[in-house]
C-alpha cells in the first residue's frame, strides 16, 4: 500500500470539498450554540439540527468525492495516476470517514458534554451515544453502497435508507426495556442492552467496511 | 522484455454485447504506434486493459516490463495518459492541477511546464470550467507531458477539437517525438492525424486486430489499379487483391501487396492498366475492414 499517495489523494478530496466541510462545521458549532442556550424548545430544534447537519455530511462526501468522480469523468484522471484500486478505495474509505469523524466527534462531545452539565438529563445518555454511532453507521452504508455501486440512484436510496433508519431505530431503542428505564432519569443507568447495541453497531460498521474492500478488491473494471 | 515498452499476449476480454479477442500487440520502445479503429471497435478496451484500469480476462500484458493489472501503480508512475473522456477538476485552477501532479512525479519538469504553457496559450489561474473543450485537452496534454513520462497514452486526444487546436496538439506531440526513447500509443478514428505522427500503424475491428505494420509499409504496399478489359479478356488472378471494384469492362483492384511486375501481367492478360493510385491510410483502413468484415460474413 502506497500510504504516501493515499494521504495525497485524501486531501486531496478535502481541498475540493473545503467550503462543503467548512459550512458544516460552522452550522454543527451554531447548533451545539443553540442547544446550549438551555431552553427545552431550543434543545429539540438544535438536536433535529444538528442530526440532520452530520449526516448531511456524509451523503454529500461520499456524493461528491466518489459517485461525482465517476459522473463528470475525473476518475480517468485519478487512476491515471499511480495508484491501484485498493489504494483509491482506501483513500476513498478513509478520506470519508475522518473528515466525518470531526463533525461527528464534535456532536458526541458536545451532546454528551450538555446532557452531562445537565443534571436532569442525564439519564439520555446511553441514547444518545448509541444514536450518534447509528448516525455513523448510516454514513459508513451510504459510503459502501456509493463506492460498490458508483451509481447517484443506488446512493441517494442509501441515503434515503440511512435517514429512516436513524428515525425508526431511534424509535425503537427508546422503547427497549434496558434503555428507557433510566432514559429519563438524572442518573446515567449504562445496562447491557445498551452495551449489546453499541457493540452491534460497531460490528456492522466493520462488516460494511470489510465487504466494501472485499467486493472492490474482486472488481474488474474500474472505467 | 527487452526493447518493448508494450507487450500484449493472447489478450481476451469478454463482456456482455462485445469481445476483444485474442489480441496481442508488441510496440517497441522509441516508436509511436497509431491505433486506428471504428467507435467500438476496442481501442479504448485496449489502452484501459493497458493502464491496468480493465482487467483482461485472458493473457498477460505487460507494459514497461511491469506486469499488468498487477504492478499497475508502478507502471503508471512512467506513464502519461490522456483520453477524450478524462476529465481535469472544474472548481480548481490548471496552477492547482500542476501543484498536485508535480507533488507526485518526481520527474515533473518545471521549465517544461513553463513552456507548455505559452506554448498552448493557457493561464495556470484559471479554473478548468473556465476553459474551452480545446484548452482543457491541452491542459491535461501538459500535465501528462511535463511528467516527462516514458509511454504516452493517448486516447483519441484530437477527438472534438478544431482545427487550430488539433493542429497545436499535434504539432506538440511531434516536437516530444524528438526524444528517441519515448514511446506514444496514439488511438483515433482519425487516420489523418494518426498519420501525421506514428510510425507503426495497427489496425483494430470488432476487437481483433486486423493489420498491424509499418506506415510506410502500408502506404507503399498498398495501390489501387484502374484497369480497361479488351473485350474477351478475363481478369488476371493478381496476388494480394482484397478488394474488386469498378464495373465490368472497366475493373478497380485494390492489393495490399503490390508490385510493379503486376502491371505487366495486367497488358499480358489484355487488361490496361489505366492507373495506379497511392492510397490514403484511411482507404487503407476502410478497405482493410470491409475485407476482413466480408471475410468473417462468409
Amino acid at each position: 500500500m502506497n500510504y504516501a499517495m493515499v494521504k495525497r489523494l485524501i486531501l486531496k478530496d478535502w481541498y475540493l470539498q473545503r467550503w462543503a466541510i467548512l459550512a458544516s462545521l460552522a452550522g454543527i458549532v451554531a447548533t451545539l450554540g443553540i442547544i446550549a442556550t438551555g431552553g427545552k424548545v431550543a434543545f429539540l430544534i438544535g438536536l433535529v439540527v444538528l442530526i440532520m447537519v452530520i449526516i448531511s455530511i456524509g451523503a454529500q462526501m461520499a456524493v461528491a468525492t466518489i459517485v461525482t468522480e465517476r459522473k463528470e469523468q475525473t476518475l480517468p484522471f485519478v487512476m491515471s495516476l499511480p495508484i491501484s484500486y485498493r489504494e483509491y478505495t482506501a483513500c476513498k474509505i478513509w478520506g470519508n470517514l475522518l473528515i466525518f469523524l470531526v463533525p461527528w466527534l464534535i456532536m458526541v462531545v458536545g451532546s454528551c458534554g450538555l446532557l452531562l452539565l445537565s443534571p436532569s438529563s442525564r439519564g439520555l445518555l446511553p441514547y444518545a451515544v448509541i444514536m450518534s454511532t447509528e448516525i455513523l453507521l448510516s454514513t459508513c452504508l451510504i459510503l459502501a453502497v456509493a463506492l460498490i455501486t458508483e451509481s447517484l440512484g443506488w446512493t441517494v436510496a442509501a441515503i434515503m435508507i440511512g435517514n429512516l433508519a436513524v428515525n425508526g431505530i431511534g424509535y425503537v431503542v427508546a422503547h427497549i426495556a434496558g434503555i428507557a428505564k433510566g432514559m429519563w432519569g438524572s442518573t446515567i443507568q449504562w445496562s447491557g442492552a445498551a452495551s449489546a447495541l453499541l457493540l452491534g453497531e460497531f460490528a456492522t460498521i466493520a462488516l460494511l467496511l470489510g465487504v466494501t474492500s472485499f467486493v472492490q478488491s474482486k472488481k474488474k473494471n474500474f472505467l | 522484455m527487452n526493447g518493448l515498452s508494450v507487450h500484449f499476449e493472447g489478450v481476451s476480454k469478454i463482456y456482455p454485447h462485445f469481445t476483444l479477442d485474442n489480441l496481442s500487440l508488441e510496440l517497441p520502445t522509441g516508436t509511436i504506434m497509431g491505433l486506428i479503429g471504428a467507435n467500438g471497435a476496442g481501442k479504448s478496451t485496449t489502452i484501459r486493459i493497458l493502464m491496468g484500469l480493465v482487467h483482461q480476462d485472458q493473457g498477460q500484458v505487460h507494459v514497461l516490463g511491469r506486469q499488468m493489472p498487477r504492478e499497475q501503480a508502478a507502471a503508471k508512475l512512467d506513464i502519461g495518459y490522456v483520453s477524450e473522456d478524462m476529465r481535469l477538476y472544474g472548481s480548481a485552477t490548471l496552477a492547482w492541477h500542476m501543484k498536485f501532479i508535480r507533488s507526485i512525479y518526481p520527474q515533473w519538469d518545471q521549465p517544461y511546464a513553463e513552456t507548455l504553457l505559452r506554448r498552448f496559450d493557457l493561464k495556470t489561474q484559471q479554473k478548468i470550467k473556465g476553459l474551452s473543450h480545446g484548452q482543457r485537452v491541452k491542459a491535461a496534454l501538459l500535465l501528462s507531458l511535463a511528467r516527462r513520462p516514458r509511454l504516452l497514452v493517448l486516447d483519441e486526444p484530437t477527438t472534438g477539437l478544431d482545427p487550430v487546436a488539433r493542429q497545436e496538439v499535434l504539432a506538440e506531440l511531434m516536437a516530444v517525438l524528438a526524444d528517441e526513447d519515448r514511446t506514444i500509443l496514439f488511438s483515433s478514428h482519425n487516420t489523418l492525424d494518426v498519420e501525421q505522427i506514428s510510425d507503426q500503424i495497427t489496425f483494430i475491428d470488432r476487437g481483433r486486430i486486423i493489420a498491424s505494420d509499418n506506415k510506410e509499409t502500408f502506404l507503399d504496399r498498398w495501390r489501387r489499379l484502374r484497369l480497361a478489359l479488351l473485350p474477351d479478356a478475363v481478369l488476371p488472378k493478381l496476388s494480394g487483391v482484397v478488394e474488386v471494384g469498378g464495373s465490368g469492362r472497366l475493373p478497380v483492384l485494390v492489393t495490399n501487396r503490390f508490385d510493379p511486375a503486376m502491371v505487366s501481367a495486367c497488358n499480358d492478360a489484355g487488361a490496361t492498366v489505366q492507373a495506379v493510385d497511392p492510397m490514403t491510410l484511411e482507404e487503407i483502413f476502410v478497405v482493410n475492414v470491409h475485407s476482413r468484415r466480408g471475410k468473417q460474413t462468409v
